[in-house]
This record gives structure tokens, C-alpha cells and sequence, in this order.
């Protein structure tokens, strides 16, 4: 029984090698954030994130596979090491650089309310005593939480469900990043002429990859990557693809 | 006739899933339900008092979500027991009509996920209906579980002897004095059981509201989990106060069975 459990043991090992030696990084992505990342009709995770992770693959010369999970809990999922790089537009916070380490920015956004077609506010203590949906665990609510205006918080499942509360008249408005924002109030067809972005923040974040700590050659080649991708204008290119015609 | 009754007693606590009620005639100091009880309020204690501080702020997070967890729990039970008990009547009624109605309510409703139904309710008829989230939630949870009490209902009306309807019937009691003199105080005693282990295991599945944004114990839960990245001490906590809040239900249930029973107790 032992020796066949080795010999076993030994074809797994070798059948696995090979696959070792081509290089392949999983990245996952909470495909439910148009336009950064999300699926397509086939089912394949697409997007601004997903398509610079996949010229950044192609410039530090590793292959990438591309796996759609949940948000909630797709940090513990990194740190279980389910996969080894988050294309998800994860916002660099000092909380989440204690636990992870972040590539070079991406991307800078702010956060913006999105409210029924017509309605504006000013700041955000205008949201006093509504009820604002958001994501569960993304930035919107912890700066709205942050700024402790006596806003209802809703988290959902994701922003879509948010949204489709909001267009339903349940909820007063919803937070979330600028991009995601102005893709479902301007781009999206079933909520063409219901919604308008509100109000946006000032204050600019930054998105990077997210990776565990500790693997800090695989961080360097993607940080090498990054910045030849903003420098020849490949960077501007993607963005006018994915964030232009939404603006 | 009492041993008919034994008989179909067995039979529907057979049926039922959920937890198990404590035996009220357990007379041990240890058994499973004070082993369980008692680990799991040491664990919590442990954990808030000499572990990491993560833990006690994940539980200073949850004492909304209780309250709403219970208010919506209340909410349904009060649906779901009288839904279930017209359903269980309806099932065993001699009108075709009625009979129909409640048999295809229960065989739909059993054949949708709740998950699916409160997804349902709140978001796909959000274009003709627009319901709140505490209700939506309340009637997404009392549809579903109206149903399987219904067939609790109909199990434990139908487990009481016939000769009991004979014998009401044949003094003069018509088919609703019957029903409501003879057989259903009679029934109650078969039924609390399961209708008190679908109660609990309503509690345990309104946690599956938190996706429509209801700040239930579940959502407080992830919600700290998200923004902490505590995500095993979140969860310990969360299962671990479940835990204690349907084991200290499961004890009042049987507690209550008791009660009921005590003609049985004095034998």
C-alpha cells in the first residue's frame, strides 16, 4: 500500500513539473464590476483589469489564467494562496498593505453616488439619514462609514444588485468607484435615463494587483511591466476602450 | 392506540431535518445538547476575552444583526405556523379545489431554493412590486417554510386515530368541531416537535436574506469580515452564537414537549 502511495505520489510529481516550468499565475477577479472586470457573453472574465493583466502576463513573460470568484472573501482567498495575483480593483489602503503587498497603480479613481436621474448633492453629508447601498467590503462604503455623515448603510452581493435596488426606488443612492458608476448610469441600456452620478469625492485612490507578501520577484517583473505599459501608451489606449465611451 | 401513536410519532420525527430537540427525559448532566452548550459559550468567552482582539470587536460588531436576525425570525414564525397550518388542512381536505390549491403551493414552493425565492421576491418583482426588505424577507421566509409545516401539519393530523373523528362525529360534532375540538389539540402534541425544529431552522436560513442587504447577523458578520480581513475570526464567532441561540431554542422546544406530554411522563 505505501509503495504504491509513492508511486503514486511520483507520477503526480512529474506529471506537475513540466506544467511548473511554463509559468502559469492564476489571477481572480470579482467579475461583477463593469468595466474593470466582468463576464462576457461566453463567460470569460473581460474588462480594463483583465486586459492589462494580460499585457502585463505577455511583457514579464508568464502566462495568466483568468478565474472569476467572489468578492466577499476573495482576500482570504489570496491569502490561502487559491491564487496568486488579484486583478480586481483592489484600491491600496494601509489596512490591506499590512496583509498584502501592491503593484505600481493601475488605475486612480475617486468614489462617486449614483442617485435617480435629476437628483444632485454637493457632499456627501447631504446623504444624512438616506439609505446608500454599496458592495459589501469595497472602498465606498468604508469612506462613507469614514465620514460618519448618519448614513444608511445597505451592503449587498455585489454593486449590480445595489444598482438594480436603486433603479427599483428602494434605496436613496449608491457609492461606489467612478468608473462603475458612470458605466451603469451611462452605458448600461436598463438603466438608460433612471440614474445620474450624484456627487464625486475629491479624493483619489489608487488600484493596483494585489499579491501575497513575500513573492517579491514575481512583484518586481509586474511593476517593471506596469510601467512600460504607462509609458509607450498602451495604458491611455485600454482606458479609452474600456472607460471611454461611458464617460 | 397509544401504541399507534408511538408509532407515528417515530415516523415524523424521522422525517424531520434540523436540529435535534434535546430528549426532555434526559435526565444526564452530560449529554450531547449541555456538551454542545457549554463548549460552545467557553469558546466564545475564551476567544473574546484572551484572544486576539479581533475576535471581541467581530462580536461587539453582531448585536444589531441579532435583533434583526430575531425580529424577522418572530416575523416569520407568526406567518409561516398559521400559513402552514391552512396549507396541512388544505392538504387533507376533501375539496378537490382546495385540496389542489394547497398541494401545488407545497409542491412548488418545496421544488425553488429559498435563496431563489428571496432573490425572487425582491428582485424580479421589484418591476410590478416594490416590497421593502424586512417584509420581502418575512414572506420570502414564511412562503418557503409555510410549506414544509404544512406537511408537518397534514403528518400530524393525519398520525391521530380514526376512531377519534369516528366517535366526535357520531355525538354530533360536524366536520369543523371535529377538527377543531377533537383532533387538532390532540395533533399539537405530534406537531411541536418538527414545527419547533422548522422554527429553528428558519433562524438559521434567514441568514441567507443578508444578500438582499438585510444587516442581519450574517451580513453584520461578513461585513466585519470585509473590512478587517478577519475572515476566520468573523465566521468563528457568527457560527459559534448561532450555535448558542438554536441550541437554547432547541431546549426551550423540548421544554415545551414536555409540557405537553406530560400524560405520557406520568406512566
Amino acid at each position: 500500500m505505501f509503495r504504491r502511495l509513492l508511486l503514486s505520489l511520483a507520477t503526480v510529481m512529474l506529471l506537475c513539473s513540466p506544467a511548473a516550468a511554463a509559468e502559469k499565475f492564476v489571477v481572480a477577479g470579482d467579475c461583477n464590476f463593469p468595466p474593470f472586470e466582468y463576464l462576457n457573453d461566453k463567460k470569460e472574465p473581460i474588462g480594463y483589469s483583465m486586459d492589462y493583466i494580460t499585457e502585463v502576463a505577455k511583457r514579464a513573460g508568464f502566462e495568466v489564467e483568468l478565474r472569476n470568484v467572489a468578492w466577499d472573501g476573495i482576500f482570504a482567498g489570496l491569502a490561502a494562496g487559491n491564487y496568486d495575483i488579484l486583478a480586481s480593483t483592489t484600491t491600496i489602503t494601509p489596512e490591506r498593505q499590512k496583509t498584502f503587498d501592491f503593484s505600481t497603480p493601475y488605475y486612480g479613481l475617486t468614489q462617486a453616488v449614483i442617485m435617480p436621474k435629476g437628483k444632485t448633492i454637493k457632499s456627501l453629508a447631504e446623504l444624512k439619514g438616506k439609505t446608500v447601498g454599496s458592495q459589501i467590503g469595497i472602498t465606498g462604503v468604508f469612506v462613507l462609514r469614514k465620514a460618519n455623515v448618519g448614513a444608511i448603510i445597505r451592503e449587498y452581493d455585489d454593486v449590480g444588485l445595489a444598482i438594480a435596488d436603486l433603479a427599483a426606488g428602494r434605496i436613496d443612492a449608491v457609492i461606489c468607484d467612478d468608473p462603475v458608476a458612470k458605466y451603469y448610469a451611462n452605458k448600461r441600456k436598463d438603466f438608460e435615463g433612471k440614474l445620474n452620478v450624484a456627487y464625486q469625492t475629491g479624493d483619489k485612490e489608487y488600484v493596483g494587483f494585489c499579491l501575497k507578501k513575500g513573492r517579491k520577484d514575481l512583484l518586481d517583473r509586474i511593476n517593471k511591466a506596469v510601467e512600460e505599459i504607462k509609458k509607450d501608451g498602451t495604458e491611455a489606449k485600454m482606458m479609452e476602450k474600456w472607460m471611454g465611451s461611458s464617460k | 392506540m397509544d401504541k399507534d401513536e408511538g408509532q407515528s410519532k417515530a415516523n415524523i420525527i424521522m422525517v424531520t431535518d434540523g436540529p435535534a430537540i434535546p430528549n426532555p427525559r434526559e435526565r444526564r448532566l452530560i449529554n450531547a445538547w449541555s456538551i454542545a452548550l457549554t463548549g460552545a459559550i467557553l469558546s466564545l468567552l475564551l476567544l473574546c476575552y484572551a484572544g486576539p482582539s479581533s475576535y471581541r470587536e467581530a462580536l461587539l460588531f453582531l448585536p444589531d444583526g441579532i435583533l434583526l436576525t430575531f425580529k424577522l425570525t418572530a416575523l416569520a414564525i407568526c406567518c409561516a405556523v398559521p400559513l402552514g397550518l391552512l396549507t396541512g388542512l388544505g392538504r387533507i381536505s376533501r375539496n378537490r379545489c382546495v385540496n389542489l390549491i394547497a398541494s401545488t403551493y407545497v409542491e412548488v414552493i418545496r421544488g425553488i431554493p429559498l435563496l431563489v425565492q428571496v432573490f425572487y421576491i425582491y428582485f424580479a418583482l421589484s418591476q410590478f412590486l416594490r416590497i421593502q426588505g424586512v417584509p420581502a424577507a418575512v414572506i420570502a421566509v414564511s412562503i418557503c417554510y409555510g410549506a414544509y409545516m404544512g406537511e408537518v401539519f397534514r403528518a400530524g393530523i393525519l398520525a391521530i386515530p380514526k376512531g377519534q373523528t369516528e366517535a366526535a362525529r357520531s355525538l354530533g360534532f360536524n366536520r369543523f368541531q371535529t377538527m377543531f375540538y377533537v383532533v387538532l389539540p390532540q395533533a399539537w402534541r405530534t406537531i411541536l416537535p418538527p414545527v419547533g425544529n422548522e422554527c429553528i431552522a428558519m433562524l438559521k436560513d434567514t441568514a441567507l436574506v443578508s444578500v438582499i442587504g438585510m444587516p442581519d447577523m450574517m451580513q453584520r458578520a461578513r461585513s466585519f469580515a470585509s473590512q478587517s480581513y478577519a475572515y476566520f475570526e468573523a465566521y468563528t464567532v457568527v457560527a459559534l452564537v448561532y450555535l448558542i441561540i438554536t441550541l437554547l431554542l432547541s431546549k426551550i422546544v423540548s421544554v415545551i414537549e414536555a409540557r405537553l406530554n406530560y400524560y405520557d411522563r406520568r406512566k
